[in-house]
C-alpha cells in the first residue's frame, strides 16, 4: 500500500516517539451555524432538543481535537442524556423547593441529596468517560462507588468543618479518584501529584488576591491623601468628578481582577494535574498561561455583552483551542499498541444531574 | 474511489482503505482487507463543520474521511441524503434565519408568553404554595426592611375595621389579611403578597390627607390581590431567573434574591391599569369616588421631593395617562352611597 500518496495526513505511519501536540481546528464561523440551529431548536421545543444540541456541541468539540492524525469522538445517546436531565430537573426542583421551606424537610431531602449525590457523579464521569473515544478506543471510568463517597461525601465534610483548610487535599483527593480510575481501552492512567502541590497552587493564589487587595487600599490611601491636599490647594473645595473617576477605576481594577483570577486558578490546576497524568507509560505534558487564559477568558466576557450572546460559538471555540493545544502527550512506545477492551454501558443519569448542579469536576 | 482511515473497533491500528459503492453495497478495500456492507446498516455520521466524517459499521469498526465532498458524492452515488437538521447547520439562508428566529422567540416570549403563563400558573397553583411563599417572604423582611409599625393601637384597628368593612364588586367580604410595618427604606409605600396579604406601611399613612384615601390606595391593592399579581410576579422573575442562570450556567443565584426584588417590585403598566380598575369598582362599591385615588397619588407626589428612599411613587408612578383614567373613572358613573 502506498501511504505517501494519500493526501490526508500519515496517523501514527512511523513509531510515534515524539512528542504529540494536540490540535484544535474548529472554527467559530462554522460552529456559529451549528449552535444556532440547535438553539433555535431548543426553544421551539421548549428545551427538549436540548439534548440533541449538547450531544452535537460535544461531538462538534470532539471531533476538531486531534492527536497523532486522529479525532476524538463522543458517542452517547441524545435521548438518554435527555432522560438524565429530566432527573437532574426534578432533582433541582426538589432542592429549590426544599431549601425555601426552612424545616425537618430541609434537611430530610438535603440529607437524601448528600447520599444520592456521590452515586450520581461518578456515574457521570462513567458515562462521560466511556463515550469518549481516540480512534476508536473508548475510554472508561472505574472508580468504586466506595470510593465517590469517600471523596465526595466524606472529604467534603471533612472540608466544610476545617473551613475550607483541606480544600486542596480535597481537590487532590478527587483528582486522584478521576485520574487514577480512568481507562483509555486496557491501559490505566495514574495520577502522581501529592497534596502539597495542590496546596502550593491555592496559596499562590491566595496571596496573590491578598497582595492585589493591599495594593489596591495602598492606592487608596494615596489617592486619598492626594484629593486632600488637592483640595487644600483647591481652597477646600473637593472635585467630585475626580472622587467619581478614581471610584470608576477603583472598581474597574477590582472587577478585571475578580474575573481574571479564576481563570488564572483554573490555568495553574491544569497544568498541575495534566503535567502528572500519565496513560500507561505515556506522561502528558500540559502549559497554559494563567495569563493568556485570563485574557482569552477576559476578552470573551467583553465581546459577549454587547453581541447579546450571539459571540457565544467564538468565545467557545477560542477557549477550546488555547486549552486544548497548550497539552502535549509525550509517548513512552508506539501508539499502536492500545487495544479496546469491553465496557460495561452506564446511564447518562449521573452527567446530566451533575451538569444541573454546576459541579465543575472536569477540565 | 474515495480514501478513508479504517479502525476495525477492536484495535487502535488505522489501515487506509478505499470506499466505493456498489449495488446496495458500501465496498472497504485495502492490500489485505475486502469487505461488503449493506448501506442500509451503515450510519453515515453528520458533517460538523470540516470534521473527518465517520461512517460506522454494524460491528463497530468504521471509516474516517477527510475528503468531504468525495463523500457526499459518494452518498450522491447511493442516493443517500443527509438529515435536514444537518443541511440546516451548514446552509446560510438557514442560519441566518435561526438568528431571527432565535432573537424573535426570545423577544416575544418576553414580552408575551411569561406574562401569559405567569396568569395561567398563578390562577391554577394551590393557596398552600402562595401563602408559603407570602410567610417566607415576610419573614425575609421582617427584621430587616421591615419593622414594627408606631401606629397606636386604636389607629391600627379603625384603620383595620374600616378596610375589613369594605366590599368587593361583587358583594363579597374581604378575605384578606392587612399588616402594619414601618420601613425607613421603602418610605411611603404599600404592597401585596402573593397570597393578597396587604402590607400598609407608616410613612403612606402620615403623608395622606384622611382615611379615605388610604382605603383608596388599599382598594387599589385590592386589585392587586384579586389578580395575583404578586404571585405572576414571583413566578415572572423566577422563570427570568432561571433562564439567566442556565444561560449563564450559574445556579446559586437562582435561590437568593425573591423576597427583597418582590418588595420593590415593579408591576407592569398593564398589571396597574388593572388593579386601578378594580380598586375604582371596589370604591364604587362602597360609595368612594375613584378620584381619591389620583387624589392620593398627587398629594404622594407633592411630599415627594423631600421623603428619602424609595416610595410609593416609583412602583406606582402618577403618570398623566394613569390620572386621566382614574378622573374619567370616577366621572363614569355617579357615586351611589352604600350606607
Ligand atoms: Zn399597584
Amino acid at each position: 500500500m502506498d501511504q505517501t500518496t494519500a493526501n490526508a495526513p500519515q496517523p501514527t505511519a512511523a513509531p510515534a516517539r515524539q512528542p504529540q501536540p494536540i490540535l484544535f481546528t474548529g472554527r467559530g464561523s462554522e460552529y456559529f451555524g451549528i449552535w444556532i440551529v440547535n438553539l433555535l431548536l431548543t426553544i421551539v421545543t421548549l428545551g427538549i432538543y436540548s439534548s440533541w444540541a449538547k450531544v452535537r456541541r460535544l461531538q462538534y468539540f470532539y471531533r476538531h481535537t486531534e492527536l497523532a492524525g486522529s479525532t476524538f469522538d463522543f458517542h452517547g445517546r441524545p435521548l438518554r442524556m435527555f432522560y438524565g436531565r429530566l432527573i437532574a430537573l426534578g432533582m433541582l426542583l426538589i432542592y429549590s423547593y426544599s431549601v425555601r421551606l426552612h424545616s425537618l424537610v430541609t434537611l430530610l431531602v438535603l440529607a437524601l441529596l448528600a447520599l444520592v449525590m456521590p452515586w450520581l457523579l461518578r456515574n457521570s464521569l462513567r458515562f462521560r468517560l466511556y463515550n469518549t473515544s481516540w480512534r476508536g478506543t473508548r475510554f472508561h471510568f472505574r472508580g468504586t462507588v466506595a470510593g465517590a463517597y469517600r471523596v465526595f461525601l466524606l472529604n467534603g465534610f471533612l472540608t466544610m468543618i476545617t473551613l475550607y483548610i483541606m480544600a486542596p487535599f480535597m481537590h487532590q483527593r478527587l483528582k486522584s479518584y478521576q485520574h487514577d480510575n480512568s481507562w483509555f481501552g486496557r491501559t490505566r492512567c495514574s495520577f502522581h501529584a501529592g497534596a502539597g502541590r495542590f496546596y502550593l497552587v491555592y496559596l499562590l493564589v491566595l496571596a496573590a488576591i491578598i497582595g492585589f487587595f493591599v495594593v489596591l487600599s495602598m492606592a487608596g490611601v494615596f489617592n486619598a491623601f492626594a484629593s486632600i491636599n488637592a483640595a487644600q490647594h483647591g481652597g477646600g473645595r473637593v472635585d467630585p468628578s475626580a472622587i467619581f473617576r478614581t471610584m470608576l477605576i477603583t472598581y474597574g481594577v477590582a472587577i478585571l481582577f475578580g474575573v481574571s483570577i479564576g481563570p488564572a486558578f483554573h490555568a495553574l490546576i491544569n497544568n498541575l494535574v495534566w503535567n502528572n497524568t500519565r496513560i500507561g507509560e505515556h506522561r502528558l505534558e500540559c502549559r497554559m498561561s494563567p495569563v493568556k487564559l485570563a485574557w482569552i477568558t477576559l476578552t470573551n466576557l467583553l465581546l459577549l455583552v454587547p453581541t447579546i450572546g450571539l459571540f457565544t460559538p467564538w468565545a467557545a471555540v477560542r477557549l477550546a483551542k488555547y486549552q486544548l493545544e497548550s497539552v502535549r502527550l509525550l509517548p513512552a512506545s508506539d501508539l499502536q499498541e492500545f487495544v479496546d477492551a469491553e465496557p460495561e454501558s452506564p446511564g447518562a443519569v449521573g452527567e446530566e444531574a451533575a451538569t444541573a448542579f454546576d459541579f465543575d469536576i472536569s477540565l | 474511489m474515495l480514501q478513508a482511515q479504517y479502525v476495525d473497533g477492536r484495535s487502535t491500528r488505522v489501515r487506509t482503505v478505499s470506499l466505493s459503492v456498489s449495488g446496495t453495497d458500501l465496498v472497504i478495500t485495502a492490500d489485505d482487507l475486502q469487505r461488503a456492507e449493506p448501506l442500509a446498516g451503515v450510519v453515515f455520521d453528520e458533517q460538523l463543520g470540516n470534521a473527518p466524517r465517520r461512517v460506522r459499521l454494524a460491528d463497530g469498526a468504521f471509516c474516517e474521511v477527510r475528503d468531504l465532498d468525495g463523500l457526499r458524492a459518494l452518498m450522491a452515488s447511493a442516493r443517500l441524503r443527509d438529515g435536514w437538521v444537518d443541511r440546516a447547520q451548514r446552509h446560510l439562508p438557514w442560519v441566518l434565519m435561526s438568528v431571527v428566529g432565535c432573537v424573535a422567540l426570545v423577544a416575544a416570549g418576553y414580552r408575551w408568553g411569561l406574562p401569559w403563563g405567569a396568569r395561567m400558573l398563578a390562577q391554577r397553583l394551590p393557596p398552600a404554595i402562595s401563602a408559603m411563599l407570602s410567610r417566607q417572604t415576610l419573614k425575609a423582611l421582617d427584621g430587616g426592611m421591615l419593622l414594627p409599625s408606631q401606629l397606636d393601637g386604636a389607629r391600627q384597628a379603625s384603620l383595620r375595621s374600616q378596610f375589613q368593612a369594605l366590599r368587593l364588586p361583587d358583594g363579597e367580604p374581604i378575605r384578606w389579611t392587612l399588616l402594619f410595618r414601618r420601613s425607613p427604606a421603602l418610605g411611603a409605600n404599600a404592597f401585596t403578597l402573593p397570597d393578597g396579604t396587604i402590607v400598609l406601611l407608616d410613612d403612606l399613612v402620615a403623608q395622606l390627607d384622611n382615611d379615605q384615601q388610604v382605603m383608596a390606595v388599599l382598594a387599589h391593592e385590592l386589585g392587586h390581590a384579586q389578580g395575583r399579581h404578586g404571585m405572576q410576579l414571583l413566578l415572572r422573575s423566577s422563570a427570568v431567573g432561571a433562564f439567566l442562570a442556565f444561560y449563564l450556567g450559574d445556579f446559586s443565584q437562582l435561590l437568593a434574591a425573591a423576597p427583597a426584588a418582590l418588595a420593590q417590585a415593579r408591576y407592569s403598566q398593564s398589571l396597574e391599569w388593572q388593579a386601578d380598575e378594580y380598586g375604582s369598582a371596589v370604591m364604587r362599591a362602597n360609595g368612594m369616588s375613584p378620584a381619591l385615588l389620583a387624589d392620593a397619588l398627587r398629594l404622594l407626589s407633592k411630599s415627594h421631593h423631600d421623603a428619602a428612599g424609595v416610595s410609593y411613587l416609583t412602583s406606582h408612578p402618577p403618570t398623566a395617562e394613569r390620572m386621566r383614567r382614574l378622573e374619567e373613572l370616577a366621572q363614569l358613573r355617579p357615586v351611589q352611597p352604600s350606607h
